[in-house]
């Protein structure tokens, strides 16, 4: 609990020190938070450097002989395999002994990747980028290698901590923190959209516009509404990444009051479903993440605006702020039978989440950084999508792990919220919760 | 009398053609709107300065460019990699399946040997498991075999061949409608079984030869779920239905709604021009095997 | 009266299997009792006994299929084949920070069948290798003369052809079909999902578990979402087969009308949706029905509605438009059958109607439809079972979408069998359940195919119709 509320503080901070760089006038006390950040965050560095250093010392003793002709497989999203083989190149040159490893880089989405790397663990990439919802499954099926002890100090200090946590089961870091950008905020046309601080005001003028408001309301997204009336929704897992408590209050007043709130949204006719800024048509605002920025810019062009998400009145006519997960893309390795081998890809995945990788992979793709030089660095702080993130950081929890039923059950409750629930009568509803809560208790033994 | 009658039946008739045309137009419109969208879609740009790529609520599209073709053949994807991999394995699967029908049809058709009912309702019974149970267990074999990954081509090519035999239904229908008495008669004359099979009874079967190669070749061109298991991640491996499927479905490919149009365009003319000049033996094919049952 | 006949068929069948066994038994016996050493020898060595009497390409085959199989079973297959108890019981372990894998469930349960049927195969080859030298010692003992070489060679191609030709075939179906699905007929019968996962973790057997999980019917069993699923799959199906058998052959007739003309254009625009691969035209059309799609679309701009019909999110609806963008699918395919066999019904049967004074609706359902039902009956019988298992149309177009809470297993309103089966090998890995469902879908498409074949009007007899 006290390492969840660290990372709390520490987001916060961090969404405090990104609105500073996005010019807006925030408080005097954030800048100093965000300096204080900043220095740490450069001592943290330091030592990174400098483990990174003596590791690699201890590995110039071994002969590059035994590396040679190794079998190297990457898995990347599509968009960053160019740049991956690039940085890559890049790595062969910091660290020469690797010169006659091969790698190969296949372009496998973050999704793909998980589940294929579960079907079969020995054909799967060595080393593989994947969002943090699949950590769990992903250390059930023996799929992760826990971090190299060599580098663990040197990534804990370096990156967020609350990427850090996100990274964990049961204690133990099981993944590289790639970025700290998984989470979602309101995109919105600022010709249509004038006032982004409410969701009844947004969705009206959407209406009035003829426009769309796109919101994915599956588990990922409908967080937004539990957790901003105050629920709660954790599970707690042993070191097997066997889930062995569930923390979940969604059958109360609360409770009622975010689905209410869900349907009365759904039942609108400017909404859609789907948090896709590619699926998406005549919008005029969309809730998203980061990776869909380019994208929306393309289509809203000058009219581009970013915000943190909304605030809602309820059917108990109080006001809450939206919330949601924040949570973060990590690239994790493979367990090995060839320690060699393993020694290069545990070189590789510390190397490709390094702070100079993360930041030439945010001005390549845009990807959010994790590491927090990085994060510190003024071009990821001008950058309008990361700067609403990070406001939107401030209301929003860590995303711990959840078992992959929470993620197919909750899409069920989505699908009735658009459907069964919008005729449903409050003691239907309250009832639906509460077999709503008993799935998700059901799913940790 | 007569006269006005046929007078009426002619006007009657005339009215009739109408309506039937009227029908058939919108009809043919329903049919063929599908297609036009997707056309109309492959050339409106996905360049941003331009239109957006992504789905759109209109059809036509605002400025005509061959932006997505140009993106499919000039190397930022293996789109003609991939390509390439589906035309093998079409034309491998079309040429070995079309061999094992004929020759199990024949077997089935022309001789009489133990457990030839057996084996025939065994696998009438084996066709009634889904095959996507057998997915993971196929893929461990492939796997074992060195045939997934970068093997996939050959991988996929002997797992469609290898249980082709079970679709000797339609051959062996057209099979039995050929005479026993030709075989008879050459066989008196001292050809061997062979030879009647090599020289009288594939020479006659040219419409179903067609078919049946037609079907198989058409049949890869579809697959995406088990090829895209075999491929397991491996990009060059992957043929067009599995690579252009993730266009559509995974989130990392925003706005590439038109460049899967242009590619399915691609993919779907050269089928489809084959399928128009064969269609006469397809036609053949599908009604033997209606009434055969 | 036919449930007793078909009691005394079973009890037949047994009976004559024993019977069977029993003389084969006997005759191996006096095979080796009568024969010479070379036969008795042979029982060891195969071929053995026809090598000497100079037939060595008989004899060769028979040594190298031994030889092969034996190799097989002790070199690769027994280390698996012995674990089939347990399924295996070595776990995984760490060497530091290097991972040592233990045994392998996934493996020693394949392996081991395949072993399982290389033993059998040995077995079969066995008893071939005993009648082929009980054969030989009868020619000779009856002073007949042996085939040559040439003789055996030339007939693989006359009188043994079919087993020139099937060879390959059925060794084909046996490696990649039949043995996975006996693979996962036992897979069903274990606790393989995601928590047991090889090679790190192990899965073992547990009787009749899943099956029970199928059949409970509380909030977790599977028992409700089953029962819903299936019978949506029935509706489906139904539906599926006749709207598109009746619109395909009312479409076939129209163009086939006297004074209608153009028929192959008619004709090749309908066949493109036959032609088009349909991961292509499905997935268009799936996007062209979205809430925010064309369709709605359009009809919001031209002010027919003011709010998007929900044709994927309620699920009637998105039931309807499956049905109905099946028929887009299903008509051309059903519309060129219909054409071929209208033209073999007699014309003299409409002449004689005409004269009768009878009118074209009357002539339709007098004529027309009893024909085409009595010739296409199997036809349907198989449509109706292919689409049960029609994965293609619902995985492109909703993805089993809308999902609700009262389903589990992540089955959503629109899922087949077959679709629900794919989630859960694909996203859920739950191989368990999924073979479970696996061998239901096998249970009913066998079903309904007996029931319906022996209703069925005798194909053979096309008498009955005239």
């Amino acid at each position: 609990m006290k390492k969840k509320l660290v990372s709390v503080l520490l987001t916060a901070a961090m969404g405090a020190s990104l609105l500073v760089g996005c010019g807006s006038d925030a408080a005097q006390t954030a800048q100093d938070t965000a300096e204080a950040v900043q220095e740490t965050a450069t001592e943290v560095a330091e030592t990174a450097t400098e483990v990174a250093e003596a590791v690699q010392e201890a590995a110039g003793d071994v002969d590059p002989a035994a590396y040679n002709g190794k079998e190297v497989k990457v898995w990347v999203a599509e968009n960053v395999v160019d740049f991956t083989n690039e940085q890559i190149e890049n790595f062969k040159t910091a660290y020469p002994q690797y010169a006659g490893v091969n790698f190969t880089v296949e372009p496998v989405g973050e999704g793909d990747a998980a589940g294929n790397i579960i079907t079969d663990v020995t054909a799967g990439a060595d080393v593989f980028g994947f969002a943090q919802d699949q950590l769990t499954r992903l250390v059930t099926a023996g799929a992760l290698e826990e971090v190299n002890p060599d580098y663990l100090s040197a990534v804990e200090t370096a990156n967020s901590a609350g990427v850090v946590e996100a990274g964990k089961v049961g204690g133990t870091l099981y993944a590289y923190p790639m970025t700290a950008d998984n989470g979602y905020f309101l995109y919105y046309d600022k010709s249509v959209v004038t006032d982004p601080s409410t969701l009844e005001g947004i969705v009206e003028q959407c209406e009035a516009a003829g426009k769309n408001f796109y919101m994915d309301m599956t588990g990922w997204y409908q967080v937004a509404f539990f957790f901003g009336t105050g629920c709660q929704l954790t599970y707690d897992t042993d070191d097997q990444g066997n889930f062995t408590g569930c923390n979940v209050d969604y059958a109360s007043d609360k409770g009622l009051v975010a689905l209410k709130e869900m349907i009365e949204l759904a039942s609108s006719s400017a909404y859609q479903a789907g948090s896709s800024a590619g699926d998406a048509v005549n919008y005029a605002a969309i809730i998203d993440g980061t990776w869909d920025a380019d994208t929306v810019k393309s289509v809203l062009g000058d009219n581009y605006a970013c915000a943190k998400l909304p605030t809602f009145t309820g059917s108990d006519g109080n006001t809450y702020q939206m919330s949601g997960f924040n949570g973060c893309k990590l690239l994790g390795v493979k367990p090995q039978e060839d320690e060699d081998k393993l020694q290069i890809c545990d070189d590789l995945a510390y190397y490709l989440t390094n702070e100079e990788v993360q930041l030439a992979r945010f001005n390549a793709v845009g990807w959010g950084p994790s590491n927090l030089n990085a994060q510190a660095s003024d071009a990821v702080k001008a950058n309008e999508a990361l700067s609403a993130l990070a406001d939107q950081f401030a209301f929003t929890i860590p995303q711990g792990n959840y078992p992959g039923d929470y993620w197919s059950r909750a899409e069920s409750l989505a699908g009735d919220v658009k459907d069964a629930f919008q005729k449903a009568s409050d003691e239907d509803l309250t009832a639906a919760l509460e077999a709503y809560q008993a799935d998700l208790e059901s799913y940790a033994k | 009398m007569a006269n006005t009658n046929t007078g009426s039946m002619k006007r009657k008739r005339a009215v009739g053609n109408f309506f039937g045309y009227v029908l058939l137009i919108l009809i043919s419109l329903i049919w063929l709107f599908p297609y036009f969208g997707l056309l109309m879609a492959s050339f409106r740009s996905f360049d941003a300065s331009i239109e957006y790529g992504g789905v759109v609520d209109y059809i036509i599209p605002h400025t005509f460019s061959l932006d997505n073709y140009k993106f499919l053949f000039n190397g930022q994807t293996n789109y003609v990699r991939w390509y390439a991999n589906t035309l093998i394995i079409s034309i491998f699967v079309s040429l070995f399946n079309t061999c094992i029908v004929l020759c199990v049809s024949y077997a089935l058709s022309r001789m009489r040997f133990a457990g030839r009912t057996f084996l025939m309702r065994f696998w009438l019974v084996l066709g009634m498991f889904p095959g996507f149970l057998t997915m993971i267990c196929l893929y461990f074999l492939l796997k074992q075999m060195g045939l997934t990954q970068a093997g996939a081509i050959p991988g996929l090519i002997l797992v469609s061949v290898a249980s082709s035999g079970m679709g000797y239904y339609v051959c062996k229908g057209y099979f039995d409608t050929i005479p026993k008495a030709l075989d008879e008669a050459a066989r008196i004359d001292g050809a061997s079984r062979a030879r009647v099979f090599f020289q009288m009874i594939i020479p006659m079967a040219k419409p179903i030869i067609i078919y049946t190669a037609l079907v198989a070749f058409m049949g890869p061109w579809c697959d995406y779920v088990f090829a895209s298991y075999i491929a397991f991640g491996h990009d060059a491996s992957y043929n067009v239905a599995v690579a252009m499927q993730r266009w559509m479905v995974v989130g990392d490919y925003q706005g590439y709604f038109t460049r899967f149009c242009a590619g399915g365009i691609v993919v779907a003319v050269p089928v489809t021009i084959l399928f128009m000049f064969l269609q006469k033996y397809y036609v053949e094919g599908v009604t033997g095997g209606a009434v055969k049952g | 009266m036919a449930n007793t006949k078909g009691g005394q068929k079973k009890k037949n069948a047994i009976a004559d299997f024993f019977s069977m066994l029993g003389k084969d038994l006997k005759e191996i016996g006096v095979t080796f009792k009568e024969g010479d050493f070379k036969t008795k020898i042979s029982f060891l060595i195969f071929g053995f006994g026809s090598l000497l009497r100079g037939l060595w390409l008989r004899g060769l085959t028979l040594l190298a299929a031994e030889c092969g199989l034996l190799y097989f079973i002790f070199s690769f297959g027994w280390s698996y084949f012995s674990k089939i108890g347990s399924l295996g019981t070595i776990a995984t372990t760490k060497q530091g920070r290097k991972t040592v894998y233990g045994d392998n469930s996934f493996l020693i349960l394949l392996f081991g069948l395949l072993t399982l049927f290389a033993v059998i195969a040995f077995i079969a080859i066995w008893r071939i290798n005993v009648r082929v030298n009980r054969n030989e010692e009868l020619i000779i003992k009856n002073g007949r003369k042996l085939p040559s070489n040439k003789d055996d060679f030339k007939s693989l191609f006359d009188s043994n052809f079919d087993k020139t030709l099937l060879a390959l075939p059925v060794a084909g179906v046996f490696v990649f079909t039949v043995l996975p699905i006996v693979f996962m007929i036992c897979v069903a019968f274990t606790n393989y999902d995601a928590n047991h996962q090889p090679p790190s973790n192990l899965f073992t057997w547990v009787g009749i578990e899943n099956f029970k999980n199928l059949f409970s019917f509380g909030t977790a069993g599977f028992g409700g979402t089953f029962v819903t699923v299936l019978i949506w799959t029935l509706v489906w199906a139904f539906f599926a087969t006749f709207i598109d058998y009746f619109l395909g052959i009312a479409v076939a007739m129209l163009i086939n009308k006297k004074g209608i003309k153009f028929k192959k254009l008619w004709r090749t625009i309908l066949v493109m949706t036959i032609a088009v691969p349909q991961f292509v035209s499905l997935l268009y059309v799936s996007k062209l029905f979205a809430n925010d799609g064309l369709i709605n679309g359009y009809l919001l701009k031209w002010g027919i509605i003011d709010q998007a019909i929900q044709f994927w999110v309620n699920p009637t609806l998105a039931k309807i438009t499956i049905i109905v963008v099946n028929i887009w699918i299903g008509i051309p395919y059903m519309m060129l059958i219909a054409t071929g066999l209208l033209m073999n019904i007699p014309e003299d049967l409409y002449e004689s109607a005409r004269i009768d004074g009878a009118t074209p609706w009357q002539m339709f359902v007098n004529i027309t439809m009893p024909y085409m039902l009595f010739v296409t009956g199997p036809f349907l019988l198989t449509q109706y079972t292919g689409n049960l298992n029609n994965f293609n149309v619902i995985f492109l177009l909703t993805q089993g979408q809308p999902k609700t809470g009262n389903l589990v297993g992540g089955a959503g309103r629109t899922d087949l069998l077959i679709t629900w089966l794919y989630k859960m090998t694909i996203n859920d890995t739950n191989y368990r359940m999924a073979a479970v469902i696996g061998i239901m879908v096998f249970v009913v498409t066998a079903g309904i195919s007996l029931v319906v074949y022996n209703l069925l009007p005798s194909v053979k007899d096309e008498e009955g119709f005239q």
